[in-house]
C-alpha cells in the first residue's frame, strides 16, 4: 500500500498528456495573444547560475541561482500580483496602472517604484508566462520547431523549441510548454553553457494554474499601518548611475548584434540583440567597477585579458572592460564568452564621472 | 480430586525462539481444587509457560484450555475470572499502592467502578498492606512490592490464581503469612497454580506438583502418591549390626545407626527387634522426600553448561 | 480504558516536567528580545519572530515556531516512545495484557492519550506564548499584518492562530506515530524515542539536499513549516493540505504496522 501511495504522483505525472497537431508558428501567436487571460497560479523556478556579483545586484542574482517559489495573480497587463513565497516571509510585486508596490514583509517596509523604462530582472520576469512570451516574442519562424506535448500543473501543454541562429548566442535552445487550450505559457526551460549534469540553466514551471479572473482585492495594495514607506533606492540608484554618465554615443552594431531602441531609457545605456540572445551595455563609476572589478577577479573561472575581465555563469555573460579615465563598462547578456571579447574591442572609451 | 472439572488443561504446547525450544511438548493438567506445584530449575521454561498461558506468549504450537476456554482467543472471557503474578511484581513508582490497584482495576473488565474502592481496601487487608497509606511504591520494600502484587493478583476475587515465585523478596514471617492466605484462599474455593523453583514451598503447599525439565515435563502426580511409603521401614538404633542378625534377609541398606528394613508395618518390625533384644531408638515407615522424586526425575540442573554440550544448547 | 490512559499520562509529573521545559526557550527567547529590543534580522530566526517586537499577539506563533524544529518533537516521541516500551521495561505491560486489557484496546488508548499530550502540548505552547506576548511587548488593538502586506483584524488572526495551532497539532502526529511504531518494536523507551527522532533528523537533512530531491515531498518534515501560510492573503492552501494528507498517511500507515506488530508480539518483558 505504500509503494502504490509513493508511486501515485509519479503515475499522475507520467500520464500520457494529449497532442495536437498545432504547428509552431500557429502555437507562438496563440501564445503572445495570451496576455489577455487572466489567472491565478502558483509557480516555481529553479536556477542554477551563481554569478559572483558581491554586494550589488544582489536579488537579480539570487533569482538566477536559486530555487524561487511565487504565487501570481492576474487580472491584466497592470493589474497583477506576484509574490515570493519564503519559509518567513513574503516579498510581493503588486502592480496597477501607474507603477508598482513591492512589499517585503520581514522589512515591515513597502516602496513604490513608478513605472521605469528599464529596470532590473524580478521575480515577475521569472513567471513562465512572463518569461514565455518574452522569449517567443522575437523569434524568428526558422528558429521555432515542436517537440511534442507534456502535462504541466495538470494541464495538457504543447511543447515549442527556439534554437537561436545568432552567432553571439549563449543559448542552445528554449523550450516553452504553452497551454493546449489558452496559451499561457506553462513551463520555460532555458539550456546553454556549462550546467550540472547537462540539466537547464534556468528552468520555471507553473505547479498549479486556475484560469479564472482573480479578485481585485487580491492584487491591490494599501501599505499596512506602521509600515515603512519608502521609494525603491536600488533601481533608481542605477539608473541614476545610468544617466549621471556622461552619454558616449555607442555604436549601433556590436559583436554583430543590432541595437535596440528603448524609449526614455538613458542614453548612456545601451542593449543589443534580439530574442534570446541579448546584451545590455552600461558606463559604470570607478567606485563600483572597482569592488565588481575585485570580486570577478578572485572567481577561480573568470577569463582576465588585457580588455577587461569575463566570466560565464550557464548561459549567462558578464564582462567588465576597461575604460580609461576611471570609468568602466559592464556588459551583460546572453551572449558567449567570445562575443562578450569582441563586444568590448568595438567600445569606445568611457568618459568617466561628470 | 481427578474428577474435578479441568482449570488448565493444555495439549503439546511448544514454544521455540529461533533455534532454542523453551518449552517442548507440555501437556498440563490441573484441576479444579488443586494447589498445584510447578516446579523446575531456573531457565526450565516455567515462565514461558506462565506467560502462554496468560496469552502474553503466544505458542509455537500446541493449545492452552484455561477454564475451559482457548486461550488467547478467550483471553476476554476467562482472564478476569484469572488472577496473575508473574515474574515479579510491577507498578508505577510515583503512585500510591492505592492508586496503582485502581488503575490495574479499571483497565480491564469484570470490575465494577462502586465496589473498586472496597475492593482495594480488602485485599491490601489481606496481604498486610493496609496501613501503608499514600507512600509512593518507589519507597517500597521488596516484600512490600510483593505483597502488593499478590494484592493485584487478589483484586478480582479469581477462581483461579497463577503465582510465578510469590514469596520472592519475603521474609520468614512473610512467607509464612502468605502461605497461609493461600491456604485460606484454597479452603474458599480458589485453584492455586504455583511455579516455584524452592522445594520446600511446593512440598508445605501443594496437592499436586508438575516437574518441568529443559523444557519438558517429566512429572505430574498427586504429591501423596509421589511420596507415599515405599515398603520399608527405618529403623534408628544405637547397634544396626543386630538388627542384620535379627532380621536376616529383610535388611535394605545400613548407614551408621539407622537401617532400611523390609516391612511396611512398624509395629510388626518392633516386636521382631524387641524379640530379638536390639534397642530400638526410632522407628518409621520410609517416604521419599521431594526433594528425591525430583532428583531423580529430573537430572542436572538446567542453568549448568556442561563442555561440549553448550554448543548445542545454545 | 482511554479514561484510564489518560489519568495516567496527566498525574504522571514527568508529563507536566516535559511541557514545562518545552517553554522554557520560547520564554527565555521573549525575556531577551524585551531586555535588548533585538529582533532577529529578516530572513533568520524562527518565522514571526522579527514581528513580535512590534505585535506581541504574534508571540504564539513564534513560539511555536521556536520550539517546532527540535524541542516539540523530542517532547512528542519521549511521550509516544514511552507509550507501549515504558510499560514493557516497568513490567506493567504483563500485568494490563493480563488483567486483561486487551492488545488492540491497549494500543488505541495509548493512542489516545499520546494524540492528547500533541494538543495540551500544542495549546499550552501557544498560551504561555500569548501570556508572554502581552506582557513583554507591545499589543495592537487594531490587529496585524498578513505576510503579504495586508492587514487583519484580531478576529483574524484569532482565527488563524487557532487554525495554525491545530495545523502544528497535526504535523506532531506523525512524529507521535513513529515514536508510537518504534514504541512496540523495543522494550526501551529510549531507543524508541531516540528512533523517531532519527527520522526526523534525517528527513530535516534530505530535505536540504537537492539530490534527494525527488523523495522530498514524502520526507515526513516536509511540510512542517506550512503553518506560516495560514498567514499568507488569501491563505496558500497548497503545502497545508498536502503536509495533513502526508501526515494522515505516515499516522495510517505506522499504526497499523504499530497495530500488526503489537498485536502478534510476545511480551516477554
Amino acid at each position: 500500500m505504500v509503494a502504490v501511495l509513493l508511486a501515485l504522483p509519479a503515475l499522475i505525472g507520467a500520464l500520457p498528456a494529449s497532442d495536437a497537431a498545432a504547428p509552431a508558428g500557429e502555437l507562438r501567436a496563440r501564445a503572445l495573444a495570451s496576455v489577455d487571460v487572466p489567472f491565478s497560479g502558483y509557480a516555481q523556478s529553479a536556477g542554477g547560475l551563481s554569478l559572483p556579483v558581491g554586494n550589488q545586484l544582489t536579488s537579480a542574482a539570487d533569482l538566477l541561482s536559486d530555487r524561487t517559489t511565487m504565487r501570481a495573480w492576474y487580472r491584466s497587463a497592470d493589474d497583477w500580483r506576484v509574490d515570493v513565497v519564503s519559509a518567513t516571509g513574503e516579498t510581493g510585486v503588486h502592480r496597477d496602472a501607474a507603477g508598482t508596490w513591492t512589499w517585503q514583509y520581514e522589512q515591515d517596509a513597502a516602496a513604490r517604484t513608478e513605472e521605469l523604462p528599464l529596470a532590473l530582472p524580478s521575480a515577475p520576469d521569472l513567471l513562465p508566462r512572463a518569461l514565455g512570451r518574452r522569449l517567443l516574442s522575437e523569434a524568428a519562424d526558422d528558429e521555432l520547431s515542436r517537440i511534442g506535448a507534456a502535462r504541466v500543473a495538470g494541464r495538457d501543454a504543447l511543447g515549442l523549441r527556439v534554437v537561436p541562429t545568432d552567432e553571439a548566442a549563449s543559448v542552445s535552445r528554449v523550450d516553452v510548454w504553452v497551454d493546449a487550450a489558452r496559451g499561457v505559457p506553462l513551463r520555460v526551460q532555458v539550456y546553454g553553457g556549462q550546467t550540472d549534469g547537462g540539466g537547464p540553466a534556468l528552468d520555471t514551471s507553473f505547479l498549479g494554474l486556475d484560469l479564472g479572473t482573480p479578485a481585485a482585492s487580491v492584487t491591490a495594495f494599501t501599505p499596512p499601518p506602521g509600515a515603512d514607506v519608502r521609494f525603491d533606492q536600488q533601481q533608481e540608484d542605477l539608473l541614476d548611475t545610468a544617466r549621471r554618465a556622461v552619454a558616449v554615443p555607442l555604436p549601433a552594431t556590436l559583436a554583430g548584434l543590432d541595437r535596440r531602441v528603448l524609449p526614455g531609457a538613458p542614453g548612456a545605456v545601451g542593449v543589443y540583440g534580439r530574442g534570446v540572445t541579448l546584451l545590455a551595455v552600461a558606463p559604470l563609476p570607478g567606485r563600483a567597477a572597482a569592488g565588481l572589478r575585485v570580486t570577478l577577479n578572485r572567481a577561480p573561472e573568470s577569463v582576465i585579458d588585457g580588455r577587461g575581465v569575463r566570466i560565464a555563469a550557464g548561459p549567462l555573460g558578464l564582462m567588465l572592460v576597461d575604460g580609461g579615465r576611471g570609468g568602466s563598462w559592464l556588459l551583460a547578456g546572453t551572449v558567449s564568452l567570445d562575443a562578450l571579447a569582441a563586444a568590448a574591442a568595438g567600445l569606445p572609451p568611457t568618459r568617466g564621472d561628470r | 480430586m481427578t474428577g474435578n472439572a479441568a482449570v488448565i488443561a493444555t495439549r503439546g504446547l511448544v514454544k521455540r525462539f529461533g533455534a532454542v525450544r523453551a518449552v517442548d511438548g507440555i501437556d498440563l493438567d490441573v484441576r479444579e481444587g488443586d494447589v498445584y506445584g510447578f516446579l523446575g530449575a531456573n531457565g526450565s521454561g516455567k515462565t514461558t509457560t506462565v506467560r502462554m498461558l496468560l496469552g502474553l506468549v503466544l505458542p509455537t504450537a500446541g493449545t492452552v484450555q484455561l477454564l475451559g476456554g482457548p486461550m488467547p482467543k478467550a483471553a476476554r472471557r476467562v482472564l478476569p475470572r484469572v488472577g496473575a503474578l508473574i515474574e515479579g511484581p510491577a507498578a508505577y513508582g510515583h503512585l500510591s499502592g492505592r492508586a496503582n490497584l485502581a488503575l490495574l482495576d479499571a483497565a480491564g473488565p469484570g470490575g465494577s467502578r462502586r465496589t473498586r474502592r472496597a475492593r482495594v481496601g480488602t485485599v491490601l487487608e489481606q496481604v498486610g498492606l493496609a496501613g501503608v497509606g499514600r507512600r509512593p511504591v518507589k519507597a517500597y520494600s521488596l516484600g512490600m512490592r510483593q505483597r502488593l502484587g499478590l494484592a493485584g493478583a487478589l483484586l478480582r476475587r479469581p477462581e483461579l490464581l497463577i503465582l510465578d515465585e510469590p514469596t520472592n523478596g519475603l521474609d520468614p514471617q512473610g512467607i509464612h503469612e502468605i502461605r497461609d492466605l493461600l491456604l485460606e484462599l484454597h479452603r474458599s474455593g480458589t485453584t492455586v497454580f504455583l511455579s516455584s523453583h524452592l522445594l520446600a514451598e511446593v512440598e508445605q503447599l501443594c496437592s499436586r506438583v508438575g516437574v518441568l525439565d529443559r523444557g519438558r515435563l517429566v512429572l505430574q502426580d498427586e504429591l501423596a502418591r509421589l511420596t507415599a511409603p515405599t515398603g520399608a521401614t527405618v529403623v534408628e538404633t544405637p547397634d544396626p549390626q543386630r538388627v542384620r542378625a535379627a532380621l536376616d534377609g529383610r535388611v535394605l541398606s545400613l548407614d551408621g545407626t539407622r537401617a532400611v528394613v523390609r516391612g511396611a508395618d512398624p509395629a510388626e518390625v518392633n516386636a521382631a527387634l524387641v524379640a530379638a533384644g536390639v534397642p530400638v531408638t526410632g522407628l518409621a515407615l520410609q517416604r521419599p522426600s521431594l526433594e528425591e522424586v525430583v532428583l531423580a526425575a529430573a537430572g542436572t540442573s538446567a542453568d549448568r553448561v556442561d563442555a561440549g554440550e553448550g554448543r548445542a544448547r545454545r | 480504558m482511554i479514561a484510564v490512559e489518560l489519568r495516567k499520562l496527566f498525574r504522571r509529573p514527568r508529563t507536566w516536567v516535559t511541557i514545562g521545559l518545552l517553554n522554557a526557550l520560547p520564554v527565555l527567547v521573549a525575556v531577551l528580545m524585551a531586555l535588548t529590543d533585538l529582533a532577529p534580522r529578516p530572513g533568520e530566526g524562527p518565522a514571526f519572530l522579527s514581528a513580535v517586537l512590534t505585535n506581541g499577539t504574534l508571540y504564539p506563533l513564534a513560539a511555536l515556531a521556536i520550539v517546532l524544529p527540535l524541542f516539540l518533537p523530542i517532547a512528542v516521541s519521549l511521550i509516544a516512545g514511552d507509550a507501549v516500551a515504558g510499560e514493557a521495561q516497568a513490567g506493567t505491560l504483563r500485568y494490563l495484557l493480563a488483567r486483561p486489557a486487551g492488545r488492540t484496546r491497549l494500543l488505541v488508548a495509548k493512542l489516545v492519550s499520546v494524540f492528547a499530550f500533541v494538543l495540551v502540548t500544542v495549546v499550552v505552547v501557544a498560551a504561555v506564548g500569548y501570556v508572554v506576548g502581552r506582557l513583554f511587548f507591545e499589543v495592537q488593538p487594531v490587529g496585524g499584518t498578513a505576510l503579504s502586506g495586508t492587514s487583519l483584524t484580531s478576529a483574524d488572526i484569532v482565527e488563524r492562530t487557532v487554525l495554525a495551532i491545530g495545523y502544528v497539532a497535526v504535523s506532531m502526529l506523525g512524529v507521535a506515530a513513529f515514536a508510537l511504531f518504534f514504541s512496540t518494536l523495543t522494550d526501551s523507551p529510549l531507543a524508541a524515542m531516540l528512533g523517531a527522532l532519527a527520522v526526523l533528523i534525517a528527513s530535516s537533512l534530505l530535505f536540504t539536499l537537492d539530490a534527494a530531491s525527488s523523495i522530498a515531498p514524502y520526507l515526513p518534515t516536509r511540510y512542517w513549516l506550512a503553518f506560516v501560510d495560514f498567514f499568507r492573503d488569501p491563505i496558500l492552501w497548497r503545502d497545508i493540505v498536502r503536509g495533513l494528507g502526508l501526515q494522515a498517511v505516515y499516522v495510517v500507515v505506522l499504526l497499523g504496522a504499530a497495530w500488526a506488530n503489537f498485536t502478534t508480539k510476545d511480551v516477554t518483558s
